[in-house]
């Protein structure tokens, strides 16, 4: 009998020795979101708030990479900070505590996130119903990411 | 005297299946008795028995011990042929059972495929290629989930083709916006039925709902994901939406940006999936005399196609629900009847190009 394909105990594709917090770098140098490096005494929930927008992905979660060229393509330029499998649970409870602070409650965290104006707008779902009715770039104008 | 009737009687309740069988049990009992006596010898010990107890009868003193002890011999025998012919008849109801569930998912069995067959021969697809997505796996095994959608879709295409004989009839004979409202709500709901069909028909087989199987082969020229281009759509049915006011002329303008706008966005996602893929599949290497271990990763990569396919159904459920804002309950209807029938042309148009290749030359 064939074993069952254990999903998560394949080893990483790249090694990194670089710590969880990490840089994130694009494919394309060009339009590049900017990278996300953590000063000293920083946290996430400090990048949330002084950002307009800023996506919380997956590392090579291709949904992510939508998100990003949807965002890039209508001007803006999100802050993306990627997270390492073996550091999602602890991103994830960081990430509830901002939710229950702004009164959003019963909104299940799901990447990739997307935070603008300080609090979570939603997911890829919400991100495309709302571009797909237009009420996205006033909301994106109003939280200063865009100018136009 | 009881014994010979008894195994009569048994292989008359088996009368009901061919005479093989009839003749399989009395083989059974055959080599079941092979140890003990022959038939023969026991038809032979019954007319022992027979005669015996005529005499019983006749000779009142006589030799009754003599008559005990053999009676006694004759009864065990008749009592383990009995058992025996128990046995037989327990095995042959166990044989009947297993033959007949054989029977049962076999017929299943044929009836699927008789389905896909009829399919296949409406949508002149070309079999060999959509086998592949039919029955992943070895042949003869069919996907339920899909089977399940095909019939579905087919009880969907005629249920459409009801209401766009409705929405027509209706806008000829100028029933008021209330009675549109009803019909356009139905044949919106009936939308919307389709991408719930098409969600779970993605989780049982994702190939299958990206190259479009269920759809006619000149509708699938145009699939992009598991169907038409929202934006697409917008471009060629928008002049039948006329007239319109400018504000609403504008708005359909900006949606079928909008739309494009995110295709283009999931269609990047798409190709970035296919790249890292590609890359895991090349990166691949055999480990002793197998490529599975090294598959894992590939496999989550597939399982992603699915969100793919979900958000490209997503995007054409926001435009469909952003018409229904912009347009009046008439210009709805107008719509959704262009649509209908536009979808209904490409049907035809498929059917009329199988039939071209039989003519002769």
């Amino acid at each position: 009998m064939q074993q069952a394909i254990p999903y998560k105990s394949w080893p990483p594709l790249h090694t990194k020795a670089q710590q969880s917090f990490s840089l994130k770098v694009d494919d394309n140098p060009l339009v590049s979101p900017p990278k996300v490096v953590l000063r000293e005494g920083e946290d996430m929930l400090n990048m949330v708030s002084e950002n307009a927008v800023i996506v919380f992905a997956r590392r090579g979660c291709c949904m992510s990479h939508v998100v990003k060229r949807l965002l890039l393509g209508l001007g803006v330029n999100p802050a993306v900070y990627e997270v390492d499998e073996k550091d999602e649970i602890g991103v994830v409870k960081e990430l509830e505590t901002l939710i229950s602070n702004t009164g959003k409650d019963g909104k299940v965290l799901q990447f990739p996130a997307v935070f603008i104006g300080g609090s979570l707008f939603g997911g890829l779902d919400r991100v495309m119903a709302t571009h797909i009715s237009g009420e996205l770039v006033p909301i994106l104008k109003d939280a200063g990411a865009l100018w136009l | 005297m009881n014994s010979p009737s008894a195994q009569f009687v048994t292989s008359r309740r088996m009368g009901v299946y061919d005479p093989i069988h009839q003749m399989s049990m009395w083989g059974e009992n055959f080599k079941s008795n092979s140890n003990l006596n022959s038939p023969a010898s026991l038809i032979v010990e019954d007319v022992k028995l027979d005669s015996q107890s005529e005499d019983a009868s006749h000779g009142i003193s006589g030799p009754s011990n003599q008559y005990d002890q053999e009676a006694t011999k004759p009864v065990d025998k008749a009592q383990r042929r009995l058992a025996q012919n128990r046995e037989a008849a327990r095995k042959s109801r166990l044989r009947k059972k297993a033959y007949v569930q054989q029977l049962e998912t076999s017929r299943l069995k044929l009836i699927q495929l008789e389905h896909e067959l009829e399919c296949a021969r409406h949508q002149g697809s070309y079999i060999g290629g959509g086998l592949d997505a039919i029955h992943p796996g070895f042949p003869g095994a069919v996907n339920p989930g899909i089977t399940t959608f095909e019939i579905e879709y087919g009880n969907w295409v005629e249920e459409q083709n009801r209401q766009i004989c409705d929405l027509r009839n209706a806008l000829n004979a100028h029933v008021t916006d209330m009675e549109l409202r009803m019909l356009v709500e139905n044949c919106r709901n009936h939308y919307f039925e389709l991408f719930r069909m098409k969600e779970t028909a993605a989780k049982a087989d994702v190939f299958y709902v990206t190259s479009g199987m269920w759809k006619t082969s000149a509708e699938r020229f145009f699939s992009w994901i598991g169907g038409i281009r929202p934006s697409e759509l917008l471009k060629v049915l928008g002049p039948q939406l006329n007239p319109m006011t400018e504000q609403q002329s504008a708005k359909v303008v900006v949606l079928r940006d909008a739309c494009l706008q995110a295709e283009d966005a999931l269609w990047q996602g798409m190709e970035r999936l296919q790249q890292t893929l590609a890359e895991t599949v090349a990166a691949s290497q055999l480990i002793e005399g197998s490529y599975i271990p090294q598959m894992a990763p590939a496999m989550k990569k597939l399982e992603a196609l699915v969100e793919f396919v979900n958000e490209a159904d997503h995007i054409r459920e926001e435009a469909l629900e952003q018409m229904f804002h912009i347009l009046t309950i008439r210009q709805a209807a107008r719509g959704l009847l262009a649509l209908g029938e536009y979808f209904q042309r490409f049907r035809a148009l498929s059917k009329l190009w199988a039939t071209r290749s039989h003519e002769p030359a």
